[in-house]
């Protein structure tokens, strides 16, 4: 069996071929190939929310770097870090702010950004400023205002900002998008996209009664109480709602994968659960775009519910074929309409594989009735197994270390964002909005 | 007896239950939540179906290979390894691996690198026998963090960790077998694992032999922790009678029940809570 061609973008880290597919290994297991402490990037971890501790699993991996200090204005949230870290074997310091952090650490190179939206523009642009590196967490800012003071700060400085669209640097999405959607055209003439990620009705984020920060620590950091601080994503001056929380991630792969920014975006949304909160609950929201062979729309839902499933999700769909993809590759799968020429080249390639092999009639006189059978069903013959935000970070770090671009800068982030707040204003005007391609350049 | 709220969670293809007695309603929601969300981390480190998970990235390491991860999955496999000595080899985490290789996997554990090194064969873990009772443990951490000491927990219906009693009770009732057992203890500070081949048939394999478990009726285990309980109640479905003895002889915090003939029996040095 042949493998897939992959590019040396697409591959990321060490390759091991696994059955008739590829595997991309993980790059962790590195001990044998580690670096003097010296030739390591030393780097800061700003956040220790849930985001963080999501970004640390897979800071802890990579042996390029040097985790030297943990930021969070929570002491509750410090404390569990620093203990954390301890039994890991880390030896780390933690500070509550940036300033703090900028002042006593005089050996970074990179921080890694994960707060609260509000305050990404704040210490993204502070940290350019005194010469680091900095991956932030998306969005860039819960304004326009804020992402674009970015980007001019990234320029000003020449130093790099990479934008967490994690996608951006997952393998199969790079082996999907450039050899089934781009060299294969397995989709034909795109006409629609669709993606999703609904999420269950649930309490708010609480925090544990002894762990409350006081009144005038909270102010201090923008935060009116606690029930604020833990539910900022809801809240207006601090986040960006769902559309920005989740659909960001997903409404970046419509604008990277279609190649071209919408022209123009509706959305209806409402606060239809939540009372207690100000950002939308549940949101539609239909973007078209300028594609060379005509307009193909795309669909986009945040929902409170999960029991219709599906899961999480970004589906192309064109006149040949159908690719949902999904960062779980259980929910990925390719599809071919009837009318599409033969694949047999590209299952040759071994660019898809069945999942299940179409019959071939041995006697084309005969048939058997039973069941509807299954439409046929392919898929993505490239597995990884890292971390989900494990290339996209380490993509972050060969960059620093001149081995390679990044592969979500952060003016490249800003026009693709710059949508998703129009689809925030769209359904708060309830009203059509027009999106020129010069707007959404920083 | 104070208002006890159930919050339940569908999570390593099961279902989890937090109940949570003297809370007021809004705050026990969020402290479950909490434990729940833990319990889908822990799900996504540990799961071999999961395909960046720790134990699938573990499963491709070559003789000599070793890997760092993260830190839930070195304590599981720590407190693993410690049962499989304990338990005389009943209890294993590559007993699933005999289904694919001649021989299970050999594998050390690096505590100075945080690391799981693969000695020999592949290293297929299943964690099936540990996991839940493992996260348990952790949700129990979570609840006392946020001062709810007063919880039951419960994985799947097989494994149980009782914190502190409701209030006016001695602790939370808790049966052997099907609904309304008449074989019932007040349980607190402890847990309690069953298993048995009524659900999944034959699932059960002794490590020893690779063959599938020789008991045929259910078996439980008693332990301070939810990762023993689990373990051990696998565990007694492959060992004889007298290798139970011979493990808990050296083990006196457990306690193993079996039921025969429409009886239980328990097996060990611990003393019996009382019976509710």
């Amino acid at each position: 069996m042949v493998k897939p061609t992959i590019t040396r973008r697409e591959f990321i880290g060490t390759t091991a071929a696994v059955g008739t597919g590829l595997m991309l290994a993980s790059g962790a297991k590195v001990f044998g190939q580690a670096k003097s402490a010296n030739s390591k990037i030393n780097i800061a971890l700003i956040g220790f929310g849930a985001q963080g501790r999501v970004l640390l699993e897979s800071l802890l991996k990579i042996d390029s770097i040097h985790l030297v200090a943990i930021v969070d204005i929570w002491d509750y949230a410090r404390t569990y870090g620093e203990r954390y870290l301890k039994k890991m074997g880390a030896e780390i310091r933690a500070y509550e702010n940036f300033e703090d952090l900028l002042a006593h650490e005089k050996d970074l190179q990179a921080v890694v950004v994960a707060t609260p939206d509000f305050w990404h523009a704040p210490i993204t642009n502070a940290c350019l400023k005194a010469g680091l590196h900095v991956y932030c967490e998306k969005m860039m800012s819960n304004t326009i205002e804020g992402a674009r003071s970015m980007v001019k700060t990234m320029q000003e400085t020449g130093k790099l900002l990479q934008i967490g669209h994690q996608r951006r640097s997952n393998p199969r999405y790079l082996f999907a998008l450039n050899r089934l959607v781009r060299d294969a055209k397995i989709c034909g003439r795109l006409t629609a996209a669709q993606a999703q990620w609904n999420r269950a009705v649930t309490e708010d984020f609480g925090f544990p009664k002894k762990a409350a920060m006081p009144p005038e620590q909270l102010a201090k950091y923008g935060f009116t109480d606690m029930h604020q601080f833990r539910n900022w994503r809801w809240f207006k001056n601090l986040g960006g709602g769902p559309l920005s929380d989740l659909g960001a991630h997903q409404i970046d792969i419509f604008n990277w994968w279609f190649g071209v920014k919408p022209t123009s975006v509706f959305a209806s949304a409402g606060l239809d659960y939540y009372k207690n909160h100000e950002w939308f609950d549940n949101a539609m929201v239909v973007y078209e775009y300028p594609l060379p062979d005509g307009v193909a729309r795309a669909f986009y839902q945040v929902q409170t519910t999960t029991s219709a499933g599906g899961g999480y999700f970004e589906y192309f769909m064109g006149d040949e074929g159908s690719l949902k993809m999904s960062e779980n590759p259980i929910l990925s799968a390719i599809y071919r309409e009837a009318r599409a020429p033969s694949w047999d080249d590209i299952i040759q390639k071994n660019y898809i594989r069945a999942k299940a092999a179409p019959a071939v009639p041995a006697d084309a006189a005969k048939v058997d009735v039973r069941e509807t059978a299954q439409l046929a069903e392919f898929e993505i013959p490239v597995s990884f197994n890292k971390p989900p935000h494990m290339p996209h970070l380490e993509n972050f770090f060969h960059a620093i270390n001149g081995k390679g671009k990044l592969n979500c800068p952060g003016d490249e982030a800003f026009s693709s964002e710059y949508v998703i707040h129009k689809a925030n204003e769209a359904a708060t005007e309830r009203k059509l909005i027009a999106i020129t391609p010069e707007e959404t350049e920083a | 007896m104070s208002e006890i709220n159930v919050f339940n969670h569908h999570a390593m293809a099961t279902q989890f239950q937090v109940r949570i007695a003297a809370e007021e309603k809004t705050y026990a929601a969020q402290a479950a939540q909490a434990a729940f969300a833990l319990t889908d981390e822990l799900e996504a480190q540990l799961s071999r179906f999961r395909a960046n998970s720790d134990i699938t990235q573990l499963a491709q390491l070559a003789p000599g290979e070793k890997l760092r991860v993260c830190e839930p999955v070195f304590a599981c496999l720590q407190i693993a390894q410690r049962l499989e000595f304990a338990s005389r080899g009943a209890f294993s985490v590559t007993a699933a691996a005999l289904k694919n290789q001649p021989t299970r996997p050999l594998w050390s554990l690096l505590p100075n690198e945080f690391s799981i090194r693969c000695d020999s064969g592949k290293l297929g873990f299943d964690l099936g026998a540990i996991g839940k009772g493992f996260a348990l443990d952790r949700m129990a951490d979570v609840l006392r963090e946020w001062e709810c000491p007063a919880f039951l927990l419960v994985a799947g219906g097989s494994s149980i960790l009782a914190g502190d009693a409701p209030a006016e009770t001695a602790g939370w009732s808790c049966g052997l077998g099907d609904d309304n057992s008449p074989q019932r203890y007040w349980l607190k500070n402890i847990s309690l694992s069953g298993s048995g081949l009524a659900v999944k048939g034959k699932h059960i394999l002794d490590p020893r032999t690779g063959q599938p478990a020789r008991r045929q009726n259910r078996a439980w285990a008693l332990a301070d922790s939810a990762a023993e309980s689990d373990a051990l109640s696998t565990a007694a479905m492959v060992l004889s009678e007298s290798e139970i003895a011979e493990v808990l002889a050296k083990n006196n915090s457990w306690l193993i029940f079996l039921h025969e003939e429409k009886k239980w029996r328990q097996l060990g040095q611990r003393p019996l809570p009382p019976s509710a």
